[in-house]
């Protein structure tokens, strides 16, 4: 088992409002690792969109986000691709 | 803010037929349209319709929060449902819905949106309280407990 950690910054202007945490629970659901999302003391299944959103994580903020398992690197991979493009927004 | 600030007890209803997810989005805007100066049933339906065309709000585990923004609207308005019987909303993880909590807002408040999002995460993710809630009769009592009142307070 592999795991692996980057800290990632929330770029979009609406921050880890509901879509984005859907379209990032919907991604980590394609893979097999268990992927978690820790802001500050709170550290979170990033596959449930209702653990995504008790975090409240606005614009600027920086999470670490952990992968755990055989892809985990590709899972790390994708998500960090996520972060950098604002969650598919314009802004 | 609070959610007693954004829901009022007469935007709470318990058992509703819920029917189709379209009907469902046509009930809101319809509780909802009175409570908003200047924006028709219209406005809210279309705001929401759109929004689930961007991607379900059916967020997991019977629970949806459909939502929209309204430029003209002067405050966040919120509406908690339950059905009668679950139904289709194309969710995350494919199950049907009975609880539902909607939410119209202003424009802009990103913030004050993220931390209304998180509050009702809070609770949704709860299965004490979502049992209580699907398991509330009157609408009374789902606004009550929903607002972290009620016996054992199990939404609080």
């Amino acid at each position: 088992m592999t795991k692996a950690c980057k800290t990632l910054v929330i770029q979009n202007k609406l921050g880890l409002h509901a879509r984005a945490a859907t379209k990032l629970a919907q991604l980590t659901q394609s893979f097999k690792s268990e992927i978690t999302v820790q802001q500050g003391e709170q550290c979170v299944n990033a596959a449930s969109v209702m653990c995504l959103m008790l975090l409240a994580s606005q614009q600027g903020k920086s999470v670490e986000v952990c992968a755990e398992g055989d892809d985990a690197e590709d899972a790390l991979v994708a998500v960090s691709e996520l972060f950098e493009d604002r969650f598919e927004e314009n802004e | 803010m609070q959610i007693s600030e954004l829901l009022s007890p007469d935007c709470t209803k318990c058992a509703v037929e819920g029917a189709s997810k379209k009907r469902l989005l046509e009930t809101i805007s319809q509780i909802v349209a009175p409570k908003l100066s200047g924006i028709t049933r219209h406005d809210i339906f279309e705001s929401l319709i759109n929004r689930e065309r961007l991607g379900s709000t059916g967020i997991g585990l019977g629970i949806a929060i459909p939502h929209g923004r309204l430029a003209k609207a002067s405050h966040p308005v919120a509406v908690l449902l339950t059905l009668d019987e679950p139904i289709e909303f194309d969710a995350i993880d494919n199950q049907p819905v009975d609880i539902i909590f909607a939410l119209l807002v202003p424009e802009s408040e990103h913030e004050n949106h993220l931390q209304t999002l998180a509050a009702v995460a809070r609770r949704m993710n709860d299965k004490d309280c979502t049992r209580a809630l699907r398991n509330a009769d009157t609408d009374n009592a789902l606004y009550q407990l929903f607002i972290g009142e009620g016996e054992d307070k199990p939404c609080n």
